[in-house]
């Protein structure tokens, strides 16, 4: 009960046809087919169709619904309490990866298929093979779905790293039907799923004053949550992702936009597979993100050219924690709109 | 006609480079730049930049590894080229260095991603404990101590109405405790076991760290806490009342000299301190000169042919040795001593030798040397074990005819034989002592490494191989 979503209408529309035949999924296709008529009309750049990032949208219900979920926190990832099937636990929201990603110790009875060649999700790219499941039933605080499609992964170096149990990673695909507010400051998410009949107009009373927040748009982009912005007379494609702890600009990037950055000290990150990779972090300043100026933004430089998706078609950067965490947040992804509070 | 351009384009990034540089070098400013160009970092340094200059240069940008100053000085680039750094122009005035980032592997894996960006500094090391801990308040001593009960005291904000302490003790707020108003601030009696506690204040609903503290810690949730030890040992110095400053190094704080600052008391200097249980081993160091402590009578040789004084907290245990009474000596060495050797000489008895020393809950390793010849564990010849204060058994059910079977871990670094299990009925048994938090194994079967068949968490490893977790949820 889920289908594909990405930026190719027809194989969308053949996609929904086949996997929403009943009412409740027909919802689900309307409201999948104005994401992509909106994501359309930002007339970005085609994506290569040999290299199409596919994210699910499990089976929600229709009606709308509101809860304030309480977070914590591992570092600087929001953590939350949530249940698949039988199995409760904490799970990291990560608008970075595409869909329900779940730790494999936790879930290895399930019945995995292993898609050879398949886009991975999270930062875009291609890795040898995903192993994929099925969970019947997915929920956190009010969110009930039923039919969500997981990869399976093995976040023993995250657990490792942050000494807790993480059970999975709640990607962007479960959040599609949503106006979801994060509030860093008092560890609140507010979420609220949209129903049909108010999917043009609502929001929350959070922003009935519209002088206190200034309105971005937003895209989904082979998976990725994404905006742009100008700098330097160069357009720059950046992921907002709540599971990254930092921000992110690519080394390639034209110099001029470098003029911009004080460079603090060299570091080193740790790779895949333990693997220390070189980058210079730094603060910058004079981005600008919805008419905001960010001031000076801490920021990682390091070389992002195996996140490209073909040559012509890489992100630039991501904007991470220490961007998020600036302001109030907000994200309405039925309607493309990200609010930043002032 | 591609490669012309990027010859073209290499000629012109030199010329801006040495623009910039012939700037700096025209305004008397010693040239030191590191900056980012085409996906590479680019170095320039003037050649008579000072060397406390250049110092604060490779400090500030984390620079040693490259050792620029050996290039500077002899002109050879070998460690630069090792490290895949490349000469672009190097004359008598300035050396220009460059070296391309790389992209990580894979970084298509939302997990990779995760850790990729993660903050330097910010991973919380698995089962940790703490051995060792000094309060640092900013213009207050430490709080009073009576009879185990601790006066916490906020200075000031007279002009609240409601002031809670809450911490670690109270289970945060759930049971905060009222503090009492005086004529200079805020008090609350708590009675606290030694070790490290964390809190906050609550003024008026407001959650504050004590700002007299310099002692925080961040939770790990974005919160900081302030950090407090309910101390239990005091080192002391009697005398050098001259020397400017005089400070503590040991055991517990890995031996940095610059770090545990002692106060001057009536009879020279002292600092409490909370120590774990266990044999812990220091230094003073007065206005820079090492000595060991002149009070204390219980020292053990250094690798420094001087000594070390030893505290000893706890219960100890007697490490003993049946028979070999003609042997000349026998000494102990083991991880709880940093597997040094001609530090612990047993000594001899009417049936054998012993040596006490005093550790606290964990699980160690040692061997023996008797005149000089090395011997370990019985039956697989590699290092005994030891664990003191066992909370957790490991098991194996079946593997009958097995001649030796061992449990290897991060609990002993993965050492494949020196925890060797006992067979006991129909199974293979260790007791283990295992902090807070995961704790990875696996079981050696005559050298055989299988996953815990009766454990169905496990996660892959390097060698994709498996390793069987197990969580540990609070201290046993």
């Amino acid at each position: 009960m889920y289908t594909t979503h990405s930026l190719n209408l027809a194989d969308q529309l053949k996609a929904a046809i086949k996997h929403f035949p009943n009412h409740t999924k027909i919802v689900s296709f309307i409201l999948l087919l104005l994401a992509t008529l909106s994501a359309a009309a930002h007339k970005h750049r085609p994506v290569s169709p040999a290299k199409k990032i596919s994210i699910t949208i499990p089976g929600f219900s229709p009606d709308s619904v509101s809860c304030v979920i309480p977070f914590s926190r591992a570092g600087n990832l929001i953590i939350i309490k949530a249940k698949a099937d039988t199995t409760e636990g904490s799970f990291i929201l990560d608008t970075g990866a595409a869909g329900l990603v779940l730790n494999i110790t936790y879930f290895r009875n399930y019945p995995a298929t292993t898609l050879v060649n398949e886009e991975a999700s999270g930062m875009t790219g291609t890795v040898a093979g995903v192993t994929r499941t099925e969970v019947k039933d997915f929920s956190f605080g009010c969110i009930k779905t039923n039919v969500v499609t997981a990869d399976l992964a093995n976040l023993g170096h995250l657990e490792n790293n942050k000494g807790i149990r993480i059970f999975g990673l709640i990607g962007l695909s479960l959040m599609l039907q949503f106006e979801m507010i994060i509030d860093y400051e008092n560890n609140l998410l507010y979420l609220h799923r949209i129903a049909k009949k108010e999917a043009r107009e609502y929001k929350s009373t959070q922003l009935k004053d519209t002088a206190a927040y200034a309105i971005v748009p937003v895209e989904i982009w082979n998976g990725k949550l994404i905006t742009y912005t100008n700098m330097a007379g160069k357009k720059l494609r950046l992921i907002i992702d709540s599971g990254a702890e930092s921000n992110v600009l690519d080394s390639r990037l034209p110099s001029k936009i470098f003029d911009n950055l004080e460079i603090l000290r060299r570091i080193q990150l740790v790779g895949s597979g333990d693997k220390k990779v070189e980058a210079v972090y730094g603060n910058i300043s004079n981005l600008v993100i919805g008419n905001q100026n960010t001031g000076s933004l801490p920021v990682i430089v390091t070389n992002l050219e195996k996140a490209c998706m073909a040559d012509s078609y890489c992100i630039d950067g991501i904007l991470g924690f220490d961007f998020l965490s600036l302001h109030k947040i907000g994200f309405n992804f039925v309607n493309n709109k990200m609010y930043i509070w002032k | 006609m591609r490669r012309c351009k990027s010859i073209l384009l290499h000629g012109f990034k030199i010329v801006c480079l040495l623009l910039l540089c012939a700037q700096q070098l025209q305004a008397q400013v010693p040239v030191k730049s590191y900056t980012i160009k085409n996906g590479k970092m680019f170095i320039a340094l003037g050649k008579d930049i000072p060397a406390a200059s250049l110092d604060s240069f490779i400090k500030k940008y984390e620079l040693a590894d490259l050792d620029l100053l050996h290039f500077i000085q002899t002109g050879t680039p070998d460690s630069l080229h090792k490290l895949g750094w490349k000469i672009d122009i190097d004359n008598k005035e300035i050396v220009v260095i460059s070296k391309p980032l790389f992209s990580a592997d894979n970084i298509a894996n939302p997990v990779d991603k995760i850790i990729l960006t993660q903050k330097a500094g910010d991973e919380i090391p698995p089962a940790n404990q703490v051995h060792f801990g000094a309060n640092w308040f900013k213009n207050k001593w430490p709080f009073a101590v009576a009879d185990s009960v601790v006066t916490f005291f906020l200075k000031g904000r007279t002009n609240a109405n409601a002031v809670m302490l809450a911490g670690s003790f109270t289970n945060w707020q759930q049971g905060a405790v009222p503090m009492t108003k005086t004529d200079s601030g805020w008090i609350a009696y708590v009675k606290l076991p030694v070790g490290k506690h964390l809190y906050k204040f609550i003024v008026d609903g407001n959650w504050t760290t004590d700002r007299e503290n310099a002692l925080t810690e961040n939770d790990g949730k974005g919160n900081d806490n302030s950090v407090y030890f309910k101390t239990n040992y005091t080192f002391r110095l009697n005398g050098y009342t001259s020397a400017k400053r005089v400070f503590l190094a040991g055991s517990f704080n890995n031996w940095k000299p610059n770090d545990l600052l002692m106060r001057p008391s009536a009879t020279g200097w002292s600092l409490p301190v909370y120590l774990s249980e266990g044999t812990h081993t220091y230094r003073f160091i007065a206005d820079g000169n090492w000595f060991a402590d002149p009070a204390n009578p219980d020292k053990i040789p250094n690798e420094f042919n001087d000594f070390n004084s030893v505290v000893r907290l706890g219960t100890p245990y007697i490490f003993k040795l049946d028979g070999f009474t003609d042997a000349q000596k026998v000494e102990l060495f083991g991880s709880f001593n940093d597997w040094r050797e001609n530090q612990l000489l047993m000594t001899k008895t009417a049936t054998g030798w012993q040596y006490p020393y005093t550790l606290g809950p964990g699980n160690y390793e040692y061997r023996l040397k008797i005149d000089g010849k090395q011997t370990g564990d019985s039956i697989t010849k590699g290092n005994i074990a030891l664990v003191i204060s066992p909370n957790f058994t490991f098991r194996l059910k079946g593997f009958n005819n097995a001649r030796i079977v061992c449990v290897s871990g991060d609990l002993n670094n993965w050492n494949p034989t020196s925890f060797r299990m006992k067979q006991v009925g129909g199974e293979w048994v260790f007791p283990a002592h295992l902090n807070k938090g995961k704790h990875r194994y696996k079981f050696v079967v005559d050298g055989k490494w299988i996953l815990d068949p009766a454990n169905k968490l496990w996660e892959q490893n390097e060698f994709r191989t498996g390793n069987s977790v197990l969580w540990m949820d609070k201290e046993l």
